[in-house]
């Protein structure tokens, strides 16, 4: 596409009848094949062009057939101030008056470090370099003309007279500005090297300017020592605190362009942060000593950037806000650095790449794709065991002969046509599957590895695969019994088990999808109701697995404990408290959404719910296009519309309840407020011993932390429901005559991410008086 | 001309390199696609050329004393532009050598 990537091929065409004149030596010579160059002849046709075009029709247009109006509109207009970066206004030039060669104060050159770090910092949040880093007049010279060794990329070109050399302080900045266009280089290479990103995050474009790829690491650290070392000259008089100040932002430049390092090893990772957040502090407290350098920055520098948009102005955020994306980067990435200590376990994996996600504020899309390249490291997915197979295990093989090594030992008998042995058939079937999940199964950890925006996104389209992949792993499941049969060993085995893992992995992810959708406010409201019953649906479902998942698991252990297999029954005891912690846990998700819905249900009786005006939509078209993700899924996990109405408006229309609310709404005991209050009640008890099974049990040890606050955060949403239940019947009870629509009431539904709801998805409203 | 005439003259650039000069005096060198009654062409694959500026031209001349020494033009992709025909001041055609089909000028 640019003229820069044009590459020389030349070497690859070689000429077969040229004579190799070395043939002796074996050195395969080879002519190199040039391209004619031929002479380009240059004719002006202006005149009759001109004289053509005048005869052409209104409207006419003389175009390449395959050059379409839709395309023709993203064409930029030349001249056109807005669009052609290239303008000019009357007496503008096109290059600044700035030369980068003046000496600067030391007050200066750590104003223009810390102007960097900000664009750097507006560039790593999904700004272009052209608008921030780019703007340096200091880096442009650097970087253009391109240059071909580090010597070279200076703050001039060329030779330069003995008496106008750049002074210490220039040097001491280039060395600054060379390691800061490495880190940028690191940081690219990194988030593209990814399998999966995607632009809206992130901008990899560098407008044909390479960023010094081809210049190894420690050229960059010895340019930053020498600097350092010049700072650290007693002879260069200075301030002494500006002294410091400028060396500890040449150390930081040192610690992080090592810490972005991609070649660094993975046990070398935990500890190239903690040096950066250390010297972090000094730079923000002497951020104020710095002095702004007006003409350094330029949008001007955008017009000899390749570019095929119009120009935009620079990208100004503020130091503060900077710094905090700069601690936070270096904070998540040093958690990233945690996901290779975590044991090798897919499940702990899970948690933590879900933990990681949710983190706020989210991570930048550096940290994420650190933590993904840790993911998919070849040390950690070629573990011994298969991860998938490892998950499998975990929920529905305890101690099975389907899983035994010795499965894979068989050899197949010499006759092809002779039938092969029942283990050999149980170690191939499994293969089979194991091989069939494993795409799928990449996938929800890609999607695990996104902001939670596009893990919601992208969770709905993983679901659907495996969807596809509970039907393939049904019929796996049929071949396997059969076998399983014939070996004598049914009992070991739970029902379809292969596809009971499918089915309780998709369950979990609809779940997440939902929670999600709450976290992040897609739903209003008046669409709590519906959306936390549906929530509770799914989850039911999910008990029943893991119920009958549980069951196995008992009868695992005694059929261990009568036949004497001492040895295995720990091991499938150990697995029981995972499958009861996760029971216990689903338990606690559906009571409390179960009350969330009721409560919600009540206060759209009370008219107590913003709700916005909809003129055009219908309840019926919204229901299907929030369930649209799920519509397609088998079984089929979305009620009709009616039932799911019935469910959701027990007393009639919200509008024009029945008779029967207002009885039960005044009554103590009825059921509409004791089955908010003891599913709230259950809910509490089940988290509450999800919590005391500890992180171990639920396999999110390795993010214990998180996982405790999460459970916290849930409980304390239970608190939270019991209260504001209280609260609405404390003004019912108080309500004169029967008009439930007017009590004085309305329900604060409190902001996502400000911190102000227990759980983020678990949205309690806060009832207060009007 | 008659439309027709004309109309097969400006066909037989569709896709010919084409480097249209500027009222501002900067060149566009890019695969012709489209042109109207008004001149307005539109450019695919185009770089934009510009003359250093002149006090630049001024240091070269003085630096190798040779009034007609060789300084490099800047220039940049731009991709898909339109030129509108108000701003067109001289039209040229690059003839490949190497290329097969013919143009009537």
């Amino acid at each position: 596409m640019y003229a820069g990537f044009a590459q020389h091929h030349d070497d690859v065409f070689s000429d077969s009848r040229q004579p190799t004149s070395s043939a002796s030596v074996g050195l395969p010579l080879r002519q190199a094949f040039r391209q004619p160059v031929g002479e380009v002849k240059i004719h002006d046709i202006s005149d009759k062009f001109r004289r053509a075009c005048n005869a052409l029709q209104v409207g006419q247009l003389i175009k390449d057939e395959s050059f379409t109006l839709f395309e023709s509109i993203g064409a930029l207009e030349i001249m056109d101030p807005k669009m052609d970066s290239g303008f000019l206004l009357p007496d503008e030039t096109l290059e600044d008056a700035y030369d980068t060669l003046t000496p600067l104060l030391p007050e200066e050159v750590i104003g223009i470090m810390d102007q960097l770090l900000c664009y750097e910092m507006a560039w790593h949040t999904g700004y272009p370099l052209s608008q921030t880093l780019f703007t340096s007049v200091y880096i442009d010279k650097l970087l253009w003309p391109d240059p071909k060794t580090v010597e070279e990329a200076q703050f001039y070109r060329g030779h330069l007279p003995e008496g106008k050399r750049p002074d210490a302080l220039l040097e001491v900045l280039r060395a600054y500005c060379l390691a800061l266009v490495k880190c940028c280089d690191f940081v690219i290479a990194k988030i593209v090297g990814r399998d999966y990103f995607e632009e809206e995050d992130f901008c990899t474009h560098t407008y044909n300017r390479v960023l010094l790829a081809r210049v190894p690491l420690d050229v960059f650290l010895r340019e930053l020592d020498a600097a350092a070392d010049m700072m650290e000259d007693t002879e260069l008089e200075i301030d002494c605190a500006l002294r410091d100040a400028i060396i500890s932002r040449l150390s930081f430049r040192r610690d992080f362009l090592r810490a972005l390092d991609l070649d660094c090893p993975l046990e070398h990772l935990s500890t190239s942060w903690p040096p950066i957040l250390k010297t972090l502090t000094s730079i923000s407290v002497t951020q104020q000593l710095g002095k702004i350098v007006p003409g350094s920055f330029s949008t001007k520098i955008q017009r000899r950037l390749a570019s095929t948009v119009p120009p935009r102005p620079i990208v100004e955020l503020e130091f503060k806000d900077a710094f905090e994306k700069l601690k936070q980067l270096c904070i998540d990435s040093e958690e990233a650095t945690r996901f290779t200590t975590l044991e090798p376990d897919p499940l702990e994996y899970q948690s933590f790449l879900f933990a990681y996600a949710s983190r706020s504020p989210t991570p930048l899309p550096y940290s994420r794709s650190y933590l993904a390249t840790l993911l998919f490291h070849p040390q950690i997915l070629n573990a011994t065991a298969s991860l998938p197979l490892t998950d499998v295990r975990t929920l529905v093989f305890p101690s099975s002969t389907v899983l035994d090594p010795k499965n894979w030992a068989y050899s197949p008998p010499r006759n092809p046509l002779a039938p092969k042995p029942h283990r050999l058939q149980l170690a191939l079937l499994i293969d089979e599957f194991i091989e069939r999940v494993g795409q799928p199964y990449l996938d929800f950890w890609t999607a695990l590895g996104q902001n939670t925006c596009r893990l919601r996104r992208m969770m709905t389209h993983v679901i659907t695969a495996w969807d596809q992949l509970q039907r393939d792993a049904a019929s796996v499941d049929a071949d396997l019994m059969q076998v399983i049969t014939a070996l004598g060993v049914r009992n070991e085995v739970m029902e379809s088990p292969l596809e009971v893992w499918v089915y309780h992995k998709k369950l979990w992810m609809v779940e997440k999808c939902i929670l999600l959708g709450f976290e992040q406010d897609i739903y209003l409201p008046d669409e709590y109701t519906g959306m936390y019953h549906f929530l509770s649906l799914i989850v039911r479902k999910r008990r029943v697995v893991l119920g009958s998942v549980l069951a196995h698991f008992s009868m695992r252990a005694t059929q261990l404990d009568d036949a004497k297999e001492h040895n295995e029954a720990p091991g499938v005891t150990d697995g029981a408290l995972y499958i009861a912690s996760l029971m216990k846990e689903a338990e606690g998700v559906q009571e409390l959404s179960a009350a969330l819905s009721s409560f919600y249900s009540v206060l759209l009786y009370l008219n107590a719910l913003p709700t916005p005006p909809r003129p055009i939509s219908t309840e019926e078209l919204r229901y299907e296009l929030r369930m649209k993700p799920f519509l397609a899924l088998e079984p089929p996990e979305v009620p009709d519309f009616l039932s799911f109405q019935n469910t959701i408006k027990p007393y009639g229309p919200y509008d024009d309840p029945g008779p029967e609310l207002l009885a039960q709404l005044k009554h103590d005991q009825s059921p509409l407020w004791t089955n908010i209050e003891s599913g709230v009640k259950r809910a509490r008890e089940a988290f509450a011993e999800v919590k005391n099974m500890g992180a171990r049990n639920a396999k999110t040890e390795g993010v214990s932390e998180a996982w405790t606050k999460d459970i916290k955060g849930v409980l304390a949403s239970c608190v939270a429901l019991g209260v504001a239940a209280a609260g609405v019947r404390v003004a019912i009870a108080k309500m004169e005559g029967e008009d439930v629509k007017n009590l004085g009431i309305k329900v604060v539904v409190p902001d996502m991410g400000k911190g102000t709801r227990y759980a983020e998805g678990w949205i309690v409203g806060k009832v207060v008086a009007k | 001309m008659d439309n027709t005439e004309a109309s097969v003259y400006l066909a037989q650039f569709i896709g010919k390199n084409l480097r249209i000069h500027t009222t501002d005096d900067r060149v566009f060198g890019g695969q012709m696609k489209c042109t109207d009654k008004d001149l307005n062409i539109i450019l695919a694959l185009t770089y934009e050329y510009r003359a250093p500026p002149a006090d630049f031209i001024r240091e070269a001349i003085a630096a190798s004393g040779n009034p007609s020494v060789p300084v490099t033009w800047n220039s940049r992709y731009v991709g898909l532009v339109v030129v509108p025909g108000a701003h067109v001041k001289k039209i040229e055609f690059e003839e490949s050598v190497t290329g097969r089909s013919v143009v009537f000028l």
